[in-house]
């Protein structure tokens, strides 16, 4: 729930900054989801979705199913979660252990100028949880959320923390214009994912880098 | 009918060329296709929930560095538009999908007509590289082929796959 109270995402985000280890995996959804972080902590290891909205959470899980030797943080919208809440289920289904999700829950579609969600009031947690990710839970503070992002990112996944979160309507200037198809080189990259051998260079399949 | 069984034949492609992971919304034809891929070994199978979030979840897995197929009738052609073009394109995601093309004047079932109607023009709207499987043709190559162009152009390609191709 969201309150006068509430963190701000840049509260959340300097907890994250200073909690994530160097080889964690971001992929952040659209808006200042992603900008804010770029300007936070911009890596090769981040992936930002932008536009695509609903489509960062699914994204992340391919990326934790794909990659199981590295810990995926997804950071989400609760607009965005519900354009495509059967992503949610599906996460539960696969079940990666190494998938952890961080939800935005600001009551608005901040990314398009704080216009009213469907449902605010949603217990997100609640809905994570029966759709099979156990320990799911609300967070409403920064002192609270560093205690609970340790312990989802020491515990087998996947997990799932609804960050109350005051809305952030100014759209944050990133480090540096993103250009998609730098973006996923650049996270290929620092993955060392397997590479694309051309059929002209006598591949047509992939290889390690 | 052809002596060779295509949907094995399928599936035999896509372990020769690598693809490690598929992620997949059912259609009628595709039933048994989908179990005998969760049973393989070599390819771990999604079952997603909506042709738009397996899209994405696709081009995560292939972000991660796994070769991935997309398997899916026809109809989730035309509800993946938003992320085909917001995400799949614009990343420049090579995926190869392959469809169930219901509603062709061979599948003549009355609610898969509309969707068989509009789906290569839709296609060719999102500027989406595809092909129509050949049924004179051994499918292997097809798919091969079809994985290779996606690949080559770092862009998804669209198999359109008849009944004979993928009912097992």
């Amino acid at each position: 729930m969201v309150s006068g109270e509430t963190p701000t995402r840049a509260a959340y985000y300097r907890v994250m900054a200073g909690a994530l280890p160097p080889e964690t995996l971001v992929v952040t959804a659209l808006g200042n989801a992603s900008y804010l972080w770029a300007a936070i902590r911009d890596r090769a290891e981040n992936f930002y979705v932008e536009d695509a909205m609903g489509l960062a959470l699914p994204l992340a899980l391919g990326l934790a199913v794909a990659r199981p030797d590295r810990r995926v943080v997804a950071v989400e919208g609760d607009g965005g979660l519900l354009m495509h809440m059967g992503g949610l289920v599906t996460v539960g289904a696969a079940s990666p252990p190494n998938l952890t999700v961080l939800l935005i829950q600001n009551g608005v579609h901040a990314a398009s100028g704080g216009q009213a969600l469907t449902n605010a009031g949603l217990d997100f947690a609640a809905l994570a949880a029966a759709a099979g990710l156990a320990g799911a839970r609300n967070v409403a503070g920064a002192d609270d959320f560093a205690a609970a992002l340790g312990e989802a990112l020491a515990a087998p996944g996947p997990s799932f923390l609804a960050l109350a979160t005051a809305p952030d309507l100014e759209v944050v200037v990133p480090p540096a214009g993103f250009d998609p198809v730098v973006t996923r080189r650049r996270f290929q990259d620092a993955i060392d994912a397997p590479r694309y051998l051309p059929t002209l260079f006598g591949g047509g399949r992939l290889v390690e880098r | 009918m052809s002596a060779v069984h295509r949907p094995s034949e399928i599936l035999e492609t896509l372990e020769r060329v690598g693809m490690s992971a598929a992620v997949a919304v059912p259609d009628g034809w595709l039933g048994e296709f989908l179990v005998r891929i969760e049973r393989a070994p070599w390819i771990s199978l999604i079952r997603a929930t909506h042709e738009e979030e397996a899209l994405a979840i696709a081009c995560g897995a292939r972000l991660g560095g796994a070769r991935t197929a997309l398997i899916i009738q026809n109809v989730g052609l035309l509800t993946m538009g938003a992320g085909m073009v917001c995400l799949a394109q614009r990343y420049r995601f090579p995926l190869l999908i392959l469809a169930s093309y219901r509603g062709t004047p061979a599948d003549p079932v009355f609610y898969h007509v509309p969707k068989g109607r509009v789906t290569e023009p839709v296609l060719r709207g999102f500027g989406l590289g595809y092909a129509v499987a050949d049924g004179a043709r051994p499918i292997g190559a097809q798919v091969e082929q079809a994985a290779t162009y996606a690949e080559e152009a770092s862009s998804p390609f669209v198999l359109l796959l008849g009944q004979e191709d993928v009912q097992w």
